[in-house]
């Protein structure tokens, strides 16, 4: 039966028109010769990927339990040891969920493409929990969050102003990285990781130092990939933001102590705020009515920018890229063939059906990147709108969006130390 | 993006009512994102394997030397894979020698790999076998090179999979310039030239 | 007192992770920098080796130096390795110490650290958003402008690069020659010396090359290659670098043709009209396919003049159909293997001296220039089918020129040549792009196009320059004009070979005259093609001439090949397939 097959298989590279191989018959032992048995390894993946995902909502369901129901940090500073050594630097970051955005956008909007069933449970569960009790996921289970966490030892506070301008960055990295992958250009998400490197103990040596730097802010710095970076956090806070359960400060009343607020790493707890603005009612309502009318205009000048920019964006598609080498080869067909090229040929491309390609890929490059625009104008307006509205509060509170539950201002509270004898039990 | 206007709007009036139904229907509007977004794709999802490999068409390979340089790993989990049902087990064998090699002993003058990944064992005469030693191979492609050119091709290169790291997208796949690296499917994880 | 020694553990371990890690960081470069273990010493020695042949000395000095480079190569990388372990483990020293040094900070009431009033905060923020947004905007439109189509003057720079990384490829490579490795010359090479050895039976097969010659003067009918490895200099008498040479069945003036390992030519006389194919490594002759039996094909062939005859026009190919047709206006189109596909009479061309166009392929799609008396128009077929896709009348007289492919910003355009005009259309829909008005007389040479100029040249008319984006001419020279031989253009000159024995440049910027050759008594109707940079021309009497591709258009070389050629040969890589006036031959490298 084998023999048959490799008979076949010989058949079928002689078919193979171009390529000339086999041009040295079978030799015929004489002294009794054996192929040699070979076999090749493969990783138990369908077994890990179970654990896996096990494993996650395991850890999930920790941190919640954690964090809802016993108020307390020290589970969550074990479960983020565990992720970083098991997800971090025994699974080397991949499939995770941060990259797991683009494989559900991609299937999304493409059929044909498959999508395993551990990257949607990998996307969906800890969206899952988040809308059940805030983003548990950030806090220790995502290796990212946890590496950050276990490497933050003393707080400095960003300025607010500087924090929420460096907030947007994750909306409009989320927006480039679906356009992106919904072309089908390429995974920038998985491109730009700094900490994969990290835990692979090697890799792209510019990433590295990045994810060095990051580390080395993350020192007195409360998470700055996660703040100013994530993708996958910015849509989770959607989802924690109206989460069914969510943390709260303290179960007993607030004091206004201020502890809590100082304490928060990720700058997520809310000052109490009366308004003492000498400004008229009308003046705040007629601005926001303002940014109201704006909003439109700014989405129309984000749709129109990224349009105009959508044929240079859509270069950095391979298939374009290759449609313009080929083309600036046959403008001048004398130059030496790159690597690209000589594939092409060699393969008997068709530049007609390149270039059916190639257009395919710019015109979904035009409408894609055109509702990429009018969602960068969305973000902008809706969080100058959101600058614009004066909210009175009179207690300490938790902003749910910011929130990633590493559950630090528990044991900063002083009413939580009257039900709690274990002081320092947090490191 | 929705339940973001939809906060915004709870800020700007302050009574708590209004307040409260604005969470609610965000709650729902989350909820039912989530269940549209798990049911649409979890059927898709529920037929098609739970993992795939990433694999080089050893047809499609023009050896450019791109797997040896472009993996996220140190040292690339390309490597180089020896069909021995397909080799010709010549003396002169264009992927062990250099293309104009004097003499076929196995001194370094005379060796195309860069490593000394490959090994040569006399079988009898005029046959040797020829071994890759995967510890030692970097994944060049210029053996394979070599073989295809003049041999019967029964170099190859290849991912192994237990070294690589399934990455959700693979470098070298990007870079390849003959897209011979696509994901193939758990029950064949390689793609082989002598099965 | 335990603070302190966590203090002084933190700074320690902090201090030694950042020495620690700038000297992995260099040792990374150096690993990475170097090509593992071809380090150039070593390179250098082995090509000395290659050239004098079996130095016991530099053998055993090559030896000794690869040990060395393979030892330092996989020391660096363990002890990278093992210092990337050193810097993780001292670094979760350094965490876990200052960890425990801040721990107990942590219930000091620190107060007022952010007293700032929040409305404050916000009306700086919305200021700040506004002002990145609108810069982000600005910056997005300046990118936009900077890339515009109109700014964009030199394109070349990316290409450059390109080039710069193939042209460093070959060095890396062991390779004594100067070739690419993917290149079959290499191989060949090599094939050669291992012939010499007794140690194998190296069989005589080589790779395919990827370089096709599918149309007249090669692809897109331009008249430049991107074969490698050609060669300059053979003897057809002594058989010096030809690899094979048959007579052709029957005769014609049309031009070889290569796709992978199969060469295309046709021949007809009164009899018979048939379409050839050779195997263009051993020469055998693979199939032949003639045009009968199609329907309205003429009982009587046309008048044909002497140097024109019934097989003018060269046959075309896309490496899946291959299609020919002949003065009759039959049109025949067979698979690689020669299996008729289908075929078709386009209506007998009303002509005095004999239809000569040659076809063209584009993709799937076959072009016919068919210029005659009574119906002038340009057809677009499907070559596996032979459905009309498109077709045009045109303006034009009687014309012996064939279609060419320009690629003009990215686009192509069909260029044809005719009286009285230099027409270019889109060759996927047949839609008129710009015609210029230049050319009067019998048009029997066809155009070129270099970096998005066209170039059309005629007896008795004109050499026009047309930047083919909007159709206007850039200049005209008439000093040296071509009658049958078409035209071939660089970046930066046109060069062309009149029947009078004239060859000549022109500046492509300016049409001035540049350097011109004389060779009186010659007759050149092959078109030059340009090879590696350098012209290949044949004159009718069987001289082969090689200039260089550039200011100084050197005459490289100069030889008698020994018969008659009016045909311009076909280049792949390591080879020329030459048509003379009965014989079909190939020359190869080596």
């Amino acid at each position: 039966m084998k023999n048959k097959i490799v008979l076949m298989c010989l058949f079928l590279l002689q078919l193979g028109q171009g390529v000339a191989q086999n041009r040295f018959p079978k030799p015929d032992f004489e002294s009794g010769y054996k192929y040699p048995e070979i076999h090749y390894a493969v990783s138990h993946e369908d077994l890990l990927v179970i654990v896996d995902i096990f494993l996650l909502v395991l850890l999930m369901g920790i941190v919640s339990w954690a964090v809802i129901k016993k108020r307390t940090r020290k589970p969550i500073i074990w479960v983020s040891v565990i992720s970083v050594a098991y997800f971090g630097f025994f699974r080397h970051g991949c499939v995770c969920s941060i990259g797991s955005i683009q494989n559900i956008a991609l299937a999304l909007v493409d059929s044909t493409y498959v999508l395993p069933l551990s990257v949607l449970l990998f996307f969906i569960l800890p969206v899952l929990f988040a809308f059940l009790f805030g983003r548990v996921f950030c806090a220790g289970v995502c290796p990212f969050g946890a590496l950050q966490e276990l490497v933050h030892i003393k707080s400095y506070k960003l300025p607010r102003t500087l924090s929420i301008i460096l907030g947007m960055i994750p909306w409009i990295y989320l927006i480039f990285a679906l356009l992106y992958a919904i072309t089908r250009t390429s995974f920038i998400i998985c491109h730009f990781d700094p900490f994969v490197g990290f835990f692979r103990l090697g890799g792209d040596i510019g990433m590295i130092l990045f994810g060095a730097v990051l580390l080395i802010l993350a020192l007195f710095v409360g998470r700055p990939f996660c703040r100013f970076m994530c993708p996958y956090g910015a849509l989770l806070s959607l989802f924690s933001s109206v989460s069914i359960w969510k943390i709260r400060l303290t179960d007993k009343s607030c004091i206004n102590c201020e502890l809590c607020h100082n304490a928060c790493p990720v700058d997520a707890i809310r000052p109490p705020y009366t308004n003492k603005v000498n400004e008229s009612r009308e003046r705040g309502v007629k601005r926001l009515l303002n940014y109201f009318v704006l909003l439109p205009l700014m989405i129309l000048c984000g749709a129109f920018l990224m349009r105009l920019v959508s044929n240079e964006l859509s270069r950095s598609n391979k298939d374009v890229r290759l449609y313009e080498m080929v083309m600036q080869h046959e403008t001048n067909p004398g130059e030496v063939l790159s690597v690209e090229l000589e594939a092409f040929y060699g393969q008997g491309g068709v530049i007609n059906e390149l270039a059916e390609k190639a257009e395919k890929v710019q015109s979904d490059y035009n409408f894609y990147a055109t509702i990429a625009g009018i969602l960068i104008g969305l973000v902008i307006g809706i969080t100058l709108i959101e600058l614009s509205v004066k909210r009175t509060r009179k207690l300490y509170e938790i902003d749910h969006a910011a929130c990633v539950g590493c559950a630090r201002c528990f044991s900063y509270c002083p009413q939580y130390k009257i039900g709690n004898e274990s002081g320092n039990t947090s490191l | 993006m929705e339940q973001k206007i939809e906060n915004k709007n709870e800020n700007k009036n302050s009574p708590i009512a209004r307040r409260k139904f604005l969470r609610v229907l965000g709650t729902a509007v989350a909820g039912g994102s989530i269940l549209a977004i798990s049911g649409g794709l979890i059927s898709r999802a529920k037929g098609s394997e739970v993992s795939h490999y990433w694999q080089i068409d050893p047809q499609k390979c023009t050896q450019c030397g791109r797997c040896e340089t472009e993996c996220v790993l140190q040292v690339s989990a390309v490597k180089c894979i020896h069909a021995n049902k397909v080799c010709g087990y010549c003396d002169l064998c264009g992927g062990y020698y250099r293309s104009n090699v004097k003499e076929l002993n196995t001194a370094a003058e005379n060796l195309m790999c860069p490593t000394g990944a490959i090994q040569r064992k006399f079988v009898e005469d005029p046959y040797f076998e020829y071994s890759i030693d995967e510890s030692l191979c970097n994944g060049c492609g210029k053996c394979v090179k070599g073989c295809s050119s003049f041999g019967n091709g029964s170099l190859y290169l290849q991912i192994k999979r237990d070294l690589c790291k399934d990455c959700n997208e693979c470098a070298i796949a990007t870079a390849c310039p003959s897209n011979a690296i696509t994901r193939v499917s758990l029950d064949k994880p390689y793609k082989l030239k002598d099965e | 007192m335990n603070k302190l020694i966590l203090r002084n553990i933190a700074i320690i371990s902090a201090l030694f992770i950042v020495t620690f890690s700038t000297m992995l960081i260099t040792n990374y470069f150096q690993v990475r920098g170097t090509t593992p273990l071809q380090t150039e010493v070593v390179e250098t020695l082995k090509q000395l080796n290659d050239e004098n042949n079996g130095n016991p000395a530099l053998q055993e000095q090559i030896r000794q130096l690869d040990l060395l480079a393979r030892k330092a190569y996989f020391v660096r990388i363990d002890h990278l390795m093992v210092g990337v372990y050193i810097l993780l483990g001292m670094l979760a020293v350094f965490l876990v110490s200052a960890r425990l040094y801040f721990v107990r900070d942590k219930n000091i009431p620190l107060k007022a650290i952010d007293q700032m009033d929040e409305w404050i905060i916000k009306s700086k923020a919305r200021k700040y958003v506004g002002w990145i947004a609108s810069g982000i905007a600005a910056i997005a439109l300046i990118f936009v402008v900077l890339s515009s189509p109109y700014l964009t003057t030199t394109e070349a720079a990316p290409k450059t690069e390109e080039g710069a990384t193939a042209a460093i490829l070959p060095e890396t490579e062991n390779e004594p020659e100067q070739i690419n490795p993917t290149d079959s010359s290499a191989i060949e090479t090599a094939e050669a010396d291992s012939s010499k050895l007794p140690a194998d039976s190296v069989s005589k097969q080589i790779p395919v090359s990827k370089i096709t010659h599918n149309a007249f003067r090669g692809n897109n009918s331009n008249g430049i290659t991107s074969a490698k490895g050609v060669p300059v200099k053979w003897d057809l008498g002594g058989g010096t670098h030809i690899a094979w040479k048959h007579d052709i069945p029957r005769s014609g003036f049309n031009s070889p043709v290569i796709n992978g390992n199969k060469v295309f030519i046709s021949g007809a006389d009164e009899k018979a009209r048939e379409l050839y194919c050779y195997d263009l490594t051993t020469g055998e002759q693979l199939w032949t396919l003639a045009a009968v039996n199609i329907p309205g094909s003429p009982f009587k062939m046309p008048e044909t003049t002497e140097d024109t005859g019934l097989a003018a026009s060269t046959v075309a190919t896309n490496g899946k159909q291959v299609c020919a047709i002949f003065a009759s206006g039959d049109l025949i189109c067979a698979d690689m293997e020669g299996k008729k596909l289908w075929a078709k009479n386009l209506g007998m061309p009303d002509n005095h001296y004999g239809y000569a166009s040659s076809l063209l392929s584009f993709g799937n799609l076959l072009i016919v220039q068919y210029d005659n008396q009574n119906s002038p128009k340009v057809i677009a077929l499907d070559m596996a089918t032979g459905a009309e896709r498109w077709s045009k009348s045109r303006k034009e007289k009687v014309t012996w020129s064939s279609p060419i492919i320009a690629y003009v910003n990215n686009k192509p355009q069909l260029v044809l040549m005719g009286n009285p005009a230099i027409t270019a259309y889109n060759p996927n829909n047949g839609e008129q792009l710009w015609r210029v008005e230049c050319l009067s007389g019998e048009v029997g040479s066809s155009a070129c196009s270099s970096n998005g100029v066209v170039y059309g040249a005629s007896e008795y008319a004109t050499l026009v320059a047309i930047n083919a984006t909007d159709g206007t001419v850039l200049w005209e020279a008439n000093d040296y004009l071509p009658e049958v031989s078409s035209p071939v253009a660089t970046k930066d000159f046109v060069y062309l070979a009149t029947s009078y024995g004239t060859v000549a440049s022109y500046d492509s910027k300016t049409g001035k005259l540049g350097k011109v050759h004389d060779f009186s008594g010659s007759q050149f109707y092959s078109s030059p093609i340009i090879a590696e940079g350098k012209i290949f021309l044949f004159s009718n009497d069987g001289k082969m001439h090689v200039f260089s591709a550039d200011a100084e258009f050197k005459l490289l070389q100069s030889f008698e090949t020994g018969e008659n050629t009016f045909a311009t040969p076909a280049f792949t890589d390591n080879k020329i397939v030459v048509r003379t006036e009965k014989s079909i031959y190939c020359v190869t490298a080596n």
